[in-house]
């Protein structure tokens, strides 16, 4: 299932991502944002929306379809990057050397793409080895599914276990093979400002045509299934129940993404200011989070406090502690980012002024560090609202968020009763998220070459 | 002081003393080790051994380290580095401590006025050019009034015409304020204008300090001569007091014993060009500068640089004779 969606989402994301930066299609600036989007509706969600249009909708071909269209945004943001910096002009320059425009795809866009492309697709083999909800709703045994059916069924813990090292072992192979694709870096340059557009000619019906059929499955339908079914299960609504999941599930979101944003600061404080070789480790650790899939984590969460600490098995601390396991490396890598972009010359002057290392934290990294803190704490508050499978095997009993109503509802096919849940995922999680990681992304990038080279 | 990382060693051994009120400048190439020293003084890093002291008391030995802030030393680094959340008041008042409201406002006014950026008290620090932000973080790190000023290649971001103006600007505020300050810079125009002394860094080690004029006119050896500005080298060899050269007889500034063979640095300017229409050397090179012009002379033994005043500069082509004018400094073999 990985591979097979690996490689329809780099294709899929590949051409998006070209026809969205190189080509003249009509519409291209409508479909490059249409092609993120996807990213804004948790998997799980989208199944629940599907099957609920089709209720056949289950299998091989759904999950396939459900996990394709949901990770090829990952190769699409990828490729579009690269393309956006690689210099047009390099194709022009081989176009006049006498090469044909299939040689000047094959020698030189390509080879210049092809660390994006390969990173972004092994990207989308982890999210589909990981991938819980989505697979489970479609009925689509993967590990992920087993393991939690293993540990259901009979509470068989060991078999539970072997699956799940098992499955470690084959994301850890696979995050081998992306750590290496992006070791060969290609020329990071400043955003190339010629920027070539090639007449699609013949092609542009057909290609205007897949982008449609594209956008539809990826978005019109598991958002139009979700009204529908809103505005249907509207009347029959407990709406005592609905603010009641709301209510949990912000609590957990607040205090868990706090938590893990306050340990992430001090991490990236202690590390990055210090002046620890922490790069490499950085990153491996934000990796270090597909290596360990959310299943896995609170299995591991349930073993752990079954052996040493009964105490705490099905109380809220055990899911904070599985929150700060799960997102602690994203969140150093969104803190981290702006911490280090307030430049080390600041603290040495401010040091130089006679503060102290402390007064130079709070007056000086703080502050420039403080709205991109602030970002990046909210991310991860909205990252836990939508985490399904840890919160599923370690809430406490009778405790209840958007997440786990959606799953249970949609697993007894109460799919109007699911509604609400789903859409309010949509629009309290995944959109916001959405819309902060490209604010984000959109500004570091430039900001921080312009204002401290 | 010494001081290496890993294997690499970048100061060895080397001494420096700057009086009270001293404008020093450490000239160097990239990579000899000159920011390393400054972040030595200022307290951003420990030496390895050997000691620093500031008036009068050790900051840095074997046994004492004395943190950054408490060193009295005022840091402006290369690029200025305004505090970007800053606006400049509040840039300037940074390192200001226990001082009432009042008295700290009339301290930062006082330095904005010494800086002649008065006008920008409220600006966004952003909101400054480059030669704005360098006097802006000149005043901040002077306001605490430290017993040091260092200043790290603080104009080479600057375009040429606005660096020789804010390189005056900074001295004459320096002057005024009575500071003691440290330059490090690999710009030997800029070093030469602005010090009292000059130390050339070269392999980790002062090859030679003293005054500017000192520093130009008496290269302490054929490296130094040539490090700083263009030099000539031509052989020669001394006999009756004179060094025998291809060019003529020359006189040495220092004596050396009669028969030493060695060499003699010329610069540029000390050359002489004297139309000759039966010279034995012949113009084959010009490039024009508009106030002076560089000529390239083949003379029957060697090509040699020359400069000439620009309007009156030979033309390609033209027979001339060579004449040294003053005296030169030899080098013997070693």
């Amino acid at each position: 299932m990985a591979l097979v969606v690996s490689v329809s989402a780099v294709v899929l994301g590949s051409i998006q991502a070209w026809v969205a930066v190189r080509s003249n299609l009509p519409g291209r600036k409508i479909f490059s944002v249409l092609a993120a989007l996807p990213l804004a509706i948790p998997s799980y969600v989208a199944a629940y929306a599907w099957i609920a249009v089709v209720p056949t909708f289950s299998g091989f071909f759904a999950a396939w379809l459900l996990l394709t269209v949901g990770t090829a945004p990952l190769v699409y943001l990828a490729v579009s990057a690269a393309l956006v910096r690689f210099d047009a002009g390099t194709e022009e320059v081989a176009q006049s050397l006498g090469a044909t425009r299939f040689q000047v795809f094959r020698k030189v866009t390509w080879p210049n793409i092809r660390t994006a492309a390969i990173s972004g697709g092994l990207l989308s083999a982890l999210y589909v080895l990981s991938d819980f909800g989505a697979v489970s709703i479609v009925r689509y045994d993967t590990f992920t599914r087993a393991i939690y059916n293993a540990y259901r069924a009979s509470f068989d813990r060991n078999q539970a276990a072997a699956l799940a090292l098992v499955l470690v072992l084959v994301t850890v192979l696979v995050l081998y093979f992306e750590s290496k694709a992006r070791g060969q870096k290609f020329a990071v340059g400043k955003i190339a400002n010629r920027l070539g557009r090639t007449d699609l000619g013949p092609w542009k019906t057909p290609m205007f045509l897949l982008l449609v059929v594209l956008a539809a499955v990826s978005l019109l339908i598991p958002l139009g299934s979700l009204t529908l079914w809103s505005i249907q299960g509207f009347a029959g609504t407990d709406w005592t129940q609905v603010l009641e999941a709301l209510s949990n599930s912000v609590l957990l979101a607040v205090s868990g993404g706090l938590v893990t944003s306050i340990a992430a600061m001090t991490i990236a404080v202690v590390t990055i200011r210090h002046r620890f070789r922490v790069a490499s480790v950085l990153e491996r650790s934000v990796w270090l989070t597909h290596a360990t899939p959310g299943i896995v984590v609170a299995l591991s969460l349930v073993f752990f406090s079954n052996q040493v600490a009964p105490w705490i098995y099905q109380t809220t601390w055990l899911l904070l502690i599985a929150y700060l396991a799960l997102f602690l490396p994203n969140a150093l890598a969104a803190v981290s980012t702006p911490i280090r972009q307030s430049p080390k010359a600041l603290d040495e002057v401010s040091s130089s002024l006679g503060l102290s290392a402390m007064q130079t934290l709070r007056k000086v990294v703080l502050p420039i560090a403080g709205p991109g803190i602030f970002a990046a704490t909210t991310l991860v508050i909205l990252t836990v609202l939508k985490e399904l499978p840890a919160t599923l095997l370690l809430r406490p009993t009778g405790m209840e968020t958007l997440a786990t109503r959606l799953w249970t509802e949609t697993t007894v096919a109460a799919f109007s009763s699911a509604a609400p849940y789903a859409l309010l995922l949509v629009v309290l999680a995944g959109f916001p998220a959405w819309l902060l990681n490209r604010a984000i992304r959109k500004d570091l990038e430039p900001m921080e070459m312009e204002r401290y080279q | 002081m010494t001081k290496s990382f890993g294997d690499l060693s970048i100061l060895k051994n080397l001494s420096l003393d700057v009086s009270s009120k001293e404008f020093v400048s450490v000239l160097g190439s990239s990579g000899s080790g000159k920011t390393t020293l400054l972040r030595l003084i200022a307290g951003f890093d420990s030496p390895d051994s050997g000691e620093i002291s500031i008036s009068g008391k050790t900051v840095a030995s074997a046994d004492v380290f004395v943190a950054a802030q408490a060193r009295k030393v005022g840091y402006v680094p290369q690029d200025a580095a305004l505090f970007p959340h800053l606006n400049v008041f509040e840039n300037i008042a940074f390192g200001l401590k226990g001082l009432s409201k009042e008295a700290k406002v009339s301290r930062v006014r006082t330095l904005l006025d010494l800086v002649q950026m008065s006008a920008f008290e409220s600006s966004d620090s952003s909101s400054l050019s480059g030669g704005q932000k360098h006097r802006v973080a000149l005043a901040r790190a002077l306001a605490p009034e430290p017993e040091l000023i260092l200043l790290d290649e603080p104009f080479s971001a600057l375009d040429a015409e606005l660096r020789g103006r804010i390189r005056d600007d900074v001295r004459e505020v320096l002057d005024k304020t009575g500071s003691t300050t440290i330059l490090v810079t690999h710009d030997q125009e800029e070093a030469l204008s602005i010090a009292d002394r000059v130390a050339l860094l070269r392999d980790g080690n002062f090859a030679q300090i003293g005054n500017p004029r000192e520093i130009y006119s008496s290269p302490v050896d054929l490296g130094v001569a040539t490090f700083l500005g263009d030099s000539v080298i031509v052989a020669g060899v001394i006999e009756s007091g004179k060094v025998v050269t291809s060019l003529g007889k020359l006189t040495p500034l220092n004596s050396s014993a009669e028969g030493s063979r060695g060499k003699v640095a010329i610069r540029p300017e000390n050359f002489y060009l004297q139309p000759d229409l039966n010279g034995d050397s012949t113009v084959v090179g010009r490039q024009f500068f508009g106030h002076d012009a560089v000529v390239d002379v083949q003379t029957p033994k060697q090509l040699i640089r020359a400069r000439s005043s620009g309007p009156f500069a030979p033309e390609i082509g033209m027979k001339v004779t060579v004449w040294v004018r003053g005296a030169v400094n030899f080098y013997p073999e070693k």
